[in-house]
């Protein structure tokens, strides 16, 4: 998976050896304070629910940094969808030997059509970040394609920013 | 700039809205003559509901093959259904499979010679994250 925004670029590669786990390891450039380092992620699955028509998720989800910073996080993230709608939220610890702050999202989406198997995919959504750095929410719009194994979500904020997205299933 | 870029990007998306429309009311034509669903007898009883004309489609080159009718929840994404074709394709004896986000279902044909372990199925969809609630195995005619 790859992704960017203000703050940020990153590449990130998971392996799930069972639904309820995956680990990950997270190339970052850091843009604003222009150094780069590596992520190690643990994510586990706390509670999923599986009905005819949505699956639930609640994650925790933690990293350790080799950058040289002690830096590590922690947090929750969690989604509810159908095929049509999609509610989803994070919220998320960093901490360093440089400073601590932390980071909050919220994104709701709906599927203008529904499309088959195999068909090209598309969502409208809205989504809202924090980040304690900056102190401000950033509420903008994000569309989300995926057809096959290949998935992009793009965004642009207001100061013209993209939060990019893309992911491949192997 | 992101005014212009969001134009580019949903234009596409609401033109394809339109096509799978179209297409959704010529099958929802074909389904009519199908009277909606098919209804299979099994020799225990039980009753599957099944997309006719998906199903028809399915097996009409899979002449002998055990079919495997899996009833499947939480299978909402396309992209996360994704791993349960990758999953089955593995297996020795898989000839095809498909998908219906619609009805929950999944559709495995399998040789007529494959030991079909439902316990296996229900394994390999678990892992992919989505849970079976019932699993049929008929012989394609």
């Amino acid at each position: 998976m790859a992704f960017s925004d203000e703050m940020r670029d990153a590449a990130y590669y998971h392996y799930s050896p069972s639904y309820k786990y995956s680990l990950g390891i997270e190339l970052v450039d850091e843009k604003k304070a222009m150094k780069n380092h590596t992520n190690f992620r643990y994510t586990y699955l706390l509670n999923r629910k599986n009905t005819q028509n949505s699956q639930r998720n609640l994650y925790f989800q933690s990293s350790l940094s080799v950058g040289g910073n002690d830096e590590y996080s922690y947090g929750f993230l969690g989604d509810w969808e159908t095929r049509r709608y999609f509610i989803g939220f994070g919220a998320q610890e960093l901490k360093s030997n440089l400073r601590n702050y932390d980071k909050q999202y919220v994104q709701i989406g709906f599927a203008p059509y529904l499309g088959d198997y195999g068909n090209l995919h598309s969502w409208l959504m809205i989504k809202s970040k924090h980040d304690s750095r900056t102190n401000k929410w950033n509420t903008y719009p994000v569309i989300k394609f995926f057809k096959g194994d290949y998935l992009l979500e793009f965004g642009v904020d207001e100061n013209d920013e993209l939060d990019i997205h893309f992911m491949i299933r192997f | 700039m992101r005014y212009l870029l969001f134009s580019i990007l949903i234009f596409p998306s609401f033109a394809l809205a339109e096509a799978v429309m179209h297409t959704d009311h010529s099958n929802h034509s074909a389904h009519h003559s199908h009277e909606g669903h098919l209804h299979t007898q099994l020799v225990d009883g039980a009753e599957i509901k099944l997309d006719a004309e998906r199903f028809d489609k399915f097996v009409a080159d899979q002449s002998g093959s055990q079919i495997a009718v899996i009833s499947v929840s939480g299978m909402v994404c396309d992209f996360c259904a994704r791993g349960i074709e990758k999953t089955f394709q593995k297996d020795t004896g898989f000839r095809k499979i498909d998908v219906d986000l619609a009805n929950g279902k999944v559709l495995l044909a399998y040789a007529a010679t494959k030991k079909i372990v439902k316990k296996d199925i229900e394994q390999k969809i678990l892992s992919n994250g989505q849970t079976v609630t019932d699993i049929q195995i008929l012989t394609a005619q």
